[in-house]
């Protein structure tokens, strides 16, 4: 059995980094969804239903829910749980 | 039993402590473990095994005991499966043996399986099964277990300290000290936990000088530096488990009777040097109490000054036995004989060994080469071992073949003693290595199972990385901890590793079990505590399980408090001998954590009873507690269900609530409603997105009830938007969807393309909500409020509000309600809301709780949580007019999709019993004929609201049946298999009273 693809420090799915608040404990967040992958999806339906799961990315909405109520868009590497970048949704398109 | 075993001149010393086991009285000193005074006070069986009930004594000297599991403590406070080895001992301190009955000496179960063979191998699959499992369920639950549950928890909960750290040391013995001192000197900050309850482990043993210092010395100078350093050191603390790079330790573990402090630790780096467990050997009846591992006994000698026996026989299969036997004997107990299974020529190449040996012969112990024992003779404990020579080389008695049992009978001989002593060899600790990501890796030269393949973030030290030696130990700690130090970021030297000379490693030849016939496998035990015997294994793999993941299921091998740290790998070289393939091959089975047995309570904390969850009261709580309330939880809020006052019952008393609503007035606290204020010159339409309706196009002073929509077409929520001004709105949402509303609505801010900027406030709990509703409502409010509202009551009409002030606080009245009367909803300041509520009520209307508004809102098909459940859309609420107004919300391309408008999409549809009698309930599902026989029929739909109507005087209720069924007048059946009903309904429309809907505009 081999291991998954090891992250660099320990803790990095246990911690999310709120641009606002700064690091925060990973409790403080909540999980809404993932987002269908970048390239742009045909119709609403796949919008809203498809997904593919990538073994190396994952875009998903999370709300600061324990802190600043803002609404983030993490771009997550799910066979690790590390955290690849985080950016606060602020009206821009995501 | 007999006089107590103590060696003069102990570390112990101090007070006695008296203490009873099984109701007699015992003494011990201060610390000792449970273990260790009974040993010494000549108690040789503590409890009885899970399975086969059979007589336990005390085996090891930790954690991984498979036995001796004690009942500390009386009903109804007691604590259960208590390991001895582990509990410090206290003065008056009551034990008990347990899973046995009516006593620990004569077990009624123990005596019914004399004969063995009723639990065998997967016996569960196989056993108790007619007529049915049911009928022996019962008996089962009584017997499955060890201890008793206890009735109350008296126990503290654990305080909880958090902690952060660059290196993490888990077990502070040599390995583990090496690491942190090197760790500590680079300059980065130190965490130890060693689970004993002092540091030291195998060093106590040691007779090597380290750095020229004596074992115990260079010890105490270790801690020191580590003190001076400011390095934490925790003793009594054991690592219980971890996760996502969180380490969970538990200090006062052992104590257990005191709530202790659990530990969360996060470490930039983690090195386990968690030292070695050892494992026995399988011989017929190898699980008699008196039967120990070797290294176990040195530690009740030389921890506790314990003599585990009197006369001993050491059995095993490497070099430190003959230390160990010397150890034993300058402790006063006499060791009659050591059984060596290796070849005399193979064991006298190495001087030391061959004086060693000499030595102990002339002292009169006899030592044997090439034997083994082949089985311990004793009915309740060891009496004699039973020895006889092993045939061929040394390699050839590993491959104990079924068809070789003992060569010789004359050959057999019976040696008398009260203690036989195990020692197979060891194996390395690296169960917190196992957890995000880490395997084990079978190293050839240790005969064992080594860590391997760890994240970059943690390594291990000592034995884990295969080294038994204290000189190779010492390196290797020191280099993980200077490694750790590095990969946290410390960057200053960690100085010259701790210099010790001494022998290499033990020389061990391993050897799992002695030779037996087909019979004798029965009764040689692999796993202590789960009564796994060799016969099981081979059993197992007859059947056809062969991996050792499901060997273990199917026997439950390791699947006890000990996590197989004794028996996974003794059952996994006898598997691999049974198999005939290498050990490397067979593979350990996965410990699971906690590392140990872990009082829930200790994980719960403080977050039990009333603080488990917030409890959210409305500014009226209080009222209504005095006044005969029931409130009950819904969701996290305490709303009452209905008032004593008005009925015998629950039943009673909402029907004369919702009856007296109709024909007079009421109120009810409506306080939970969600509230949210949207402002912001993109208000309106970013409302109009979310909702089926539009709100932009509302004027200042009007509402509109409207409903939610979600992106796949279907319905989300239902509430009443207030316009308060041009660019501000009052959303209210039902008081379940409070908080998901809220945040959908934060979401498509955050996500939409508004270029002005809008915000969003919950104002949830800046108001009270009180309905007033009845055709007594306005006279009520106009008296109350008086002034300039009453002319402003008189005029408002349906769905406008109007906002002011009375006695100081504002106000807020809409013309609205849940109830289908002339209703009004008053939103008051938190503050104001009592006397508002109390003044209401001097005007002669009567208060009704939620059970009342669920029958009102029944009566008029308006929605709840049950119709709109997430799967409905508005087409199937009967609301295609609205849909059909155009406004483009989130969620309309999807809503036309084919598969929401098929004939069997389910429509809200209101019921009444066909007989206009009879009681249905919700839940019920709804088929077109009644069910006959057996033959299953499809539901066409299900009932989502009932209510006994005091204006009908009869049962009604809301269902979504399918469209094709839902025609008015249709006869339909409720079928609630579950409460045992089935009752014809008509279908009517969802509206029972009032359809013209001429009270609520009066």
């Amino acid at each position: 059995m081999t291991t998954p693809a090891s992250h660099e420090m320990p803790g990095a799915m246990k911690r999310l980094s709120c641009p606002f608040c700064g690091p925060r404990e990973l409790h403080e967040f909540r999980f809404h969804k993932t987002l269908p992958s970048a390239d742009a999806p045909a119709s609403v339906f796949q919008r809203v239903y498809e997904r593919s799961a990538e073994r190396t990315l994952s875009i998903e909405h999370w709300q600061h829910l324990g802190g600043c109520r803002g609404w983030l868009l993490v771009r997550r590497d799910p066979s690790s749980g590390a955290v690849l970048a985080v950016r606060l949704l602020d009206g821009a398109a995501p | 039993m007999s006089a107590p075993r103590r060696r003069r001149g102990t570390r112990l010393g101090g007070e006695p402590l008296r203490f009873t086991f099984d109701g007699r009285p015992y003494e011990g000193q201060v610390g000792d473990t449970a273990a260790s005074a009974l040993l010494a006070s000549g108690v040789r069986a503590l409890g009885r095994s899970m399975k086969a009930r059979r007589l336990r004594g005390v085996t090891t000297a930790g954690p991984e005991e498979p036995g001796a599991l004690l009942t500390l403590g009386t009903a109804p406070a007691l604590i259960p499966n208590v390991s001895a080895p582990q509990l410090l001992l206290r003065e008056g301190m009551v034990l008990r043996s347990q899973n046995r009955w009516p006593s620990l000496r004569w077990d009624l179960a123990a005596l019914l399986q004399a004969g063995g063979g009723l639990f065998g191998a997967g016996f569960y699959y196989k056993t108790f099964l007619w007529p049915s499992w049911r009928t022996y369920e019962p008996l089962i639950r009584r017997l499955a277990g060890l201890g008793a549950a206890p009735r109350r928890c008296d126990l503290a909960p654990p305080a909880v300290e958090h902690a952060a750290c660059d290196v993490l040391v888990a077990g502070g013995g040599a390995a583990g000290l090496a690491a942190a001192l090197a760790a500590a000197r680079a300059g980065a900050r130190v965490i130890v936990c060693e689970r004993e309850p002092q540091c030291g482990g195998e060093l106590d043993f040691e007779e090597a000088r380290i750095d020229g210092l004596a074992a115990r010395d260079w010890l105490a100078a270790a801690l020191r530096e580590l003190a001076a350093l400011g390095a934490t050191v925790h003793t009594d603390t054991p690592i219980v488990g971890g996760s996502d790079g969180q380490l969970l330790a538990l200090s006062g573990a052992s104590a257990a009777h005191a709530g202790g402090v659990l530990r969360p630790i996060r470490p930039r780096a983690f090195v386990m040097a968690m030292g070695s467990v050892e494992h026995g050997i399988a011989f017929v009846a190898n699980d008699l109490p008196g039967v120990m591992l070797l290294g176990a006994a040195e530690r009740y000698l030389a921890r506790y000054g314990a003599c585990v026996g009197r006369v001993l026989v050491l059995f095993g299969c490497h070099d430190r036995m003959y230390a160990s036997a010397a150890r034993l004997r300058a402790g006063g107990m006499q060791v009659r004989a050591i059984v060596d299974t290796r070849a005399a020529d193979h064991v006298d190449a190495d001087p030391h060994i061959r004086q060693a040996r000499a030595a102990l012969a002339a002292a009169g112990v006899e030592c044997l080469c090439g034997h083994a024992v082949r089985a311990a003779v004793g009915g309740r404990s060891v009496r004699a071992a039973r020895i006889a020579p092993l045939s061929g080389s040394p390699s050839a008695a590993q491959s104990a073949s079924r068809s070789a049992p003992s060569a010789d009978p004359q050959a057999l001989r019976t040696i008398a003693c009260d203690t036989i002593l195990v020692s197979g060899g060891w194996s390395p600790e690296v169960h917190a290595g196992l957890q995000e990501g880490g395997v084990r890796r079978y190293a050839e030269a240790l005969g064992a199972f080594v860590a391997s393949d760890q994240p970059a973030w943690r390594r291990a030290a000592g034995a884990g990385n295969g080294h038994l030696a204290l000189p190779e130990v010492l390196v290797d700690g020191h280099a993980a901890g200077a490694n750790a130090a590095g990969a946290a970021g410390a960057g200053g030297s960690a100085g010259a590793a701790p210099l010790a000379h001494g022998d290499g490693p033990p020389r061990a030849l391993a050897f799992w079990r002695s030779p037996a016939s087909a019979a004798q496998e029965k009764r040689q035990y692999v796993d202590l505590q789960t009564d796994v015997t060799v016969a099981d294994l081979r059993q197992a793999l007859d059947e056809g399980f062969r991996d050792i993941e499901h060997v273990k299921r199917y026997t439950t091998l390791g699947m006890g408090t000990e996590q197989g740290r004794t028996s996974t790998p003794l059952g996994a070289a006898v598997l691999a001998e049974l198999k005939g393939e290498a050990l490397a091959r067979t593979g350990l089975s996965r410990s699971r954590p906690p590392y140990q047995p872990v009082a829930l309570q200790a994980l719960a904390g403080w977050r039990t009873g009333a603080a488990f969850r917030p409890a959210r009261t409305t500014p009226l709580h209080d009222w209504h507690a005095a006044n005969g309330g029931v409130l009950d939880p819904m969701g996290l809020w305490m709303r009452p269900r209905y008032y004593r006052a008005n009925g015998a019952n629950a039943f009673a008393a909402a029907v004369t609530e919702a009856g007296r609503v109709r024909t007079s007035g009421g109120v009810v606290d409506a306080s939970t409603l969600g509230k949210i204020e949207v402002a912001g010159a993109g208000a309106g339409a970013f409302l109009d997105h979310l909702y089926l309706t539009r709100a932009s196009t509302l004027a200042p002073g009007r509402a509109k009830y409207m409903l939610a929509m979600r992106e796949d077409g279907c319905a989300l929520d239902d509430g009443i938007v207030l316009r308060l001004d041009a660019q501000r709105f009052l959303v209210t949402t039902s008081s379940g969807h409070a908080e998901h509303m809220l945040a959908h609505l934060e979401l498509h801010r955050a996500t939409g393309t508004g270029e002005a900027a809008l915000a969003i406030t919950d104002v949830s709990d800046a108001w009270a909500v009180i309905g007033v509703a009845g055709p007594r409502s306005r006279a009520a409010l106009q008296a109350v409020l008086g002034g300039r509202w009453q002319p402003l009551l008189e005029q408002l009409a349906y769905m406008h509000f109007a906002d002011g002030r009375w006695a100081d606080h504002d106000l807020r009245v809409l013309r609205a309600g849940y109830s289908g009367e002339r209703a009004y909803e008053l939103h008051c300041r938190p503050a104001a809301a009592v006397a508002l509520w109390e003044r209401l009520l001097a005007q002669g209307l009567a208060p009704y709780g939620i059970d009342a508004l669920d029958i009102l809102r029944v009566e008029k098909g308006y929605l709840g949580g049950s119709e709109i459940n997430g799967q409905t859309t508005p087409l199937d609420l009967c609301m295609e007019a609205l849909v059909q107004l155009g406004n483009p919300f989130v969620g309309r391309e999807l809503l036309e999709r084919p598969a929401f408008h098929e004939a069997r999409r389910p429509r809200l549809v209101g019921l009444r019993a066909a007989d206009g009698r009879a009681r249905f309930l919700a839940g019920a599902q709804l088929t077109t004929a009644p069910p006959a026989g057996a033959t299953p029929v499809l539901p066409c739909g299900h009932v989502t609201s009932t209510a006994y109507s005091p204006a009908l005087r009869e049962w009604i209720g809301l269902a979504l049946l399918a469209r094709d069924q839902a025609r008015p007048g249709a006869i339909v059946y409720a079928c609630d298999p579950l409460r045992g009903a089935l009752t014809p309904v008509r279908v009517t429309a969802p509206t029972h009273f009032d359809p013209a809907g001429e009270r609520i505009k009066a």
